[in-house]
């Protein structure tokens, strides 16, 4: 064994350990970074000499703490909570629009039929009638409103799609950019560890927006794929996704809503199909189911209660206090347009036939409670409204609890894969000691071996 | 339960939990200072439709009521009028009793007559009685008196009754109506009849002894009507009562489905601020121990 070995050995030692604490400051620096998975420097002994001596030490590798099927959980997870967290944002909106208590349209309902009552009681009493006139504006204005609230939302779940699509657009882009980085560095034999944490980071915010399935090449490239196959990033080539107003689908407030999918190379949008899941996925469900089913609830409700009172109040029997047929007292095709039609208090039919204080056609009007109706079921109207207000407290109940049960399996994937790629400074700072003594025992190497050549040279000299 | 336990894990439990504890804390203060469990419909779904329907039922109970309200003080006011309409009858044969027979003179039946005049008066404006308005003989009507004054010219008690003919009734419940007029023609007709008769008769100086026969049926009309009426009032006083034990029992439902439970609440509170604390302490002292506090490097 050559008397300059013990050297090298320390020298290669003094290098290896060098770099481990480098990869142990890389942790430590990186411990509140996002998306950060620790690194380990790997130490292998060099390869022996001819005699089959040891040679010394050297810094083989930097290894990843990864765990490929935590990582592809999480991707799943983080597309449910953020369709969740957006379905439960939206539908707590909704929900306020259907109050429980002396509001809303289930107490203006109940207003409405009593000021009708009045009106029975008192035919010819224009305070009465004004009053109903009154509630009857209030219950309509209410409706409208309730109305409104939904065309508002389901706007907003269409404007949010288009933001969704910018933002999904751009970070397509990213993991292109990244896609391109790791296979250079990779080809070049330069460790890809925090790109391949960067791209996961940037793939978990795709997630949100919508669910993707991730296949890795041979190349340390990724494929993204939406749910249903198509292909949205191969390697370094993203697609973009668009939205773009489609004159067939109509929104609620009668303009066009957007069709979102992938942008082809003639400008056109192929949608995206299937189950797309992620924000955007909620926004589709409520934007074209749950939004436009109870909008069609209330319509029903209202176009109920609007030819469910016009037919007693245009009873050809019936006569207003001029001793005229009544004309409509509710007009509007639906829920967003009902209104009062009639100002004058005059103009409703209380009575039947000649005698002003008649008051059988204002008891039939205030009998329409609790009629009930076949379009809506067999159900009256409060019965009916109450179904509506159930079902909407049902699907915004239903979207807090996925948030909730969505945050407890994120919050455990999250701890899981903590515990595999998480940084501990314990850990660390325990392996600082460590490669610090290896660095000093290295350094006492190295010294005791210039001692010897020190000792050698004295003989020769 | 992960077996490798970063700093990371730690503080984001910490958080999650403090974040978990701070909503729970907020969503029963919120219970607290409403003092309702059902502050949206998310809150208990098949609640809110349940609060719906009962507040719905409490308010369609309080028109019944405001109905029954309506017709207690109408047929009160009738019941009250048919008395002295009959009290008046009874007075009428009294004088038409007194001035029969031989003994009475012309000029006293002629003078009495003048009695009898006053009481066809008083009984047409007894007719013409209102209660907020409403001609309570006419229909309940506002458009005008019922009966034309016996000073009118032409004044015929066949001919007297001019207000409304329709019965008038009041919802007092989902399938039961009360009527709460009388037709003053009906019911006055004979009495006016009868009385117009007498006065006819007296003034003329004639012996009333055949008034004596229709003032008797005219009071047994007015009898059976105050009957009719009484049997009407009844109905509605313990129509009152039921709708005021209908609205107590629709409170009482409102209030469980509504109402939180106060005691059930400041104890979930109590609990949530102690596991704050806890978890603020424990926090404390974890997330400021880490291995720099022991070691040299």
């Amino acid at each position: 064994m050559a008397i300059f070995a013990p050297l090298s050995i320390g020298r290669l030692a003094l290098l290896a350990n060098e770099r481990a604490i480098g990869v142990t400051g890389h942790n430590i620096a990186n411990v509140n970074t996002k998306g950060f998975s620790r690194q380990e420097a790997v130490l292998s002994a060099t390869r022996p000499d001819s005699s089959g001596f040891g040679t010394g030490v050297q810094l083989s590798t930097v290894v990843r703490s990864v765990d490929g099927f935590l990582d592809a959980r999480q991707l799943a997870s983080t597309s449910s909570l953020g369709g969740a967290t957006t379905g439960r944002q939206l539908l707590d909106r909704l929900q306020a629009y259907f109050p429980v208590g002396d509001q809303g349209v289930g107490n203006a309902l109940a207003e409405f039929f009593a000021a009708a009552n009045d009106v029975a009681n008192n035919p010819q009493d224009l305070a009465a009638r004004n009053q109903l006139l009154e509630v009857g504006t209030s219950l309509a204005g209410q409706l409208r409103n309730a109305a409104g609230g939904i065309q508002q939302l389901q706007r907003e779940a269409d404007q949010r799609l288009g933001q969704s699509a910018f933002d999904a657009n751009a970070v397509l882009q990213n993991l292109a950019q990244l896609n391109r980085e790791i296979v250079a560095a990779d080809r070049a034999g330069r460790e890809t560890n925090d790109l391949r944490d960067q791209r996961q980071v940037a793939l978990g915010e795709l997630a949100n927006h919508l669910s993707i399935q991730v296949v890795e090449g041979d190349s340390g490239s990724i494929n993204v794929y939406a749910a249903s196959g198509q292909g949205l990033l191969i390697g370094t080539d993203a697609v973009t996704l668009k939205t773009e107003l489609d004159p067939a689908h109509l929104g609620l407030d009668g303009n066009p809503l957007s069709r979102i999918g992938i942008a082809a190379r003639d400008g056109s949008v192929i949608s995206l199909s299937g189950e797309v899941g992620g924000t955007i996925g909620t926004l589709l469900d409520l934007r074209d189911g749950t939004l436009v089913d109870n909008a069609a609830a209330l319509d029903l409700l209202a176009s109920n209660l609007r030819d469910g009172i016009n037919a007693v109040q245009t009873n050809p029997a019936g006569r207003d206090l001029n001793g005229a047929v009544g004309l409509d007292f509710f007009s509007g095709a639906g829920a967003a347009d009902l209104r009062v039609a009639i100002a004058d208090p005059h103009g409703i039919a209380a009575g039947q036939g000649t005698d002003p204080a008649d008051n059988t056609n204002a008891l039939a009007l205030a009998d329409v409670a609790q009629q009930s109706f076949p379009g809506l079921g067999g159900a009256t109207l409060t019965g009916y409204f109450g179904t509506i207000q159930a079902t909407i407290g049902q699907q915004a109940r239903g979207a807090d609890e996925s948030v909730t049960i969505q945050e407890n399996v994120s919050s455990a994937l999250a701890a899981q894969r903590e515990a595999v790629s998480g940084v501990s400074l314990d850990e660390e700072f325990t392996d600082l000691i460590r490669y610090q003594r290896g660095f000093q025992a290295a350094a006492q190497l190295i010294n005791v071996s210039n001692t010897l050549l020190d000792d050698l040279l004295g003989l020769v000299s | 339960m992960v077996n490798r336990v970063t700093e990371r894990t730690l503080m984001t439990a910490f958080t999650n939990s403090v974040g978990r504890l701070r909503r729970q804390q907020a969503e029963a203060q919120a219970v607290l200072s409403s003092q309702k469990r059902l502050l949206e419909p998310s809150d208990d779904p098949i609640g809110a439709a349940q609060s719906t329907r009962l507040r719905g039922e409490s308010r369609e109970l309080g028109a019944y009521r405001d109905s029954v309200g309506v017709g207690t003080a109408a047929l009160g006011a009738q019941d009250a009028i048919l008395g002295e309409i009959h009290d008046m009858l009874i007075r009428a044969r009294e004088i038409a009793s007194s001035l029969s027979g031989g003994l009475s003179t012309p000029e006293a039946r002629r003078t009495a007559a003048e009695e009898v005049a006053e009481i066809e008066r008083g009984m047409v404006a007894l007719g013409n009685t209102t209660v907020a308005g409403r001609y309570i003989f006419g229909g309940l009507s506002t458009s005008g008196p019922a009966f034309t004054s016996p000073d009118d010219p032409g004044f015929t008690p066949g001919t007297a009754y001019t207000g409304s003919t329709t019965p008038f009734s009041v919802r007092t419940a989902r399938d039961e109506s009360v009527r709460i007029t009388t037709s003053g023609g009906a019911v006055f007709g004979s009495s006016l009849q009868a009385i117009d008769d007498l006065r006819q008769t007296l003034a003329a100086g004639n012996d009333p002894v055949g008034s004596m026969d229709p003032l008797q049926a005219a009071s047994e009309d007015i009898r059976q009507e105050r009957a009719s009426v009484g049997g009407r009032l009844n109905r509605l006083q313990s129509r009152d009562r039921e709708i005021g034990n209908a609205i107590t029992t629709a409170k009482t439902l409102l209030s469980h489905v509504e109402d939180a439970d106060l005691t059930e609440t400041i104890t979930q509170l109590a609990q949530v601020q102690n596991a704050l604390q806890a978890t603020l302490t424990a926090g404390n002292s974890l997330l400021h121990t880490t291995i720099l506090d022991y070691l040299r490097l």
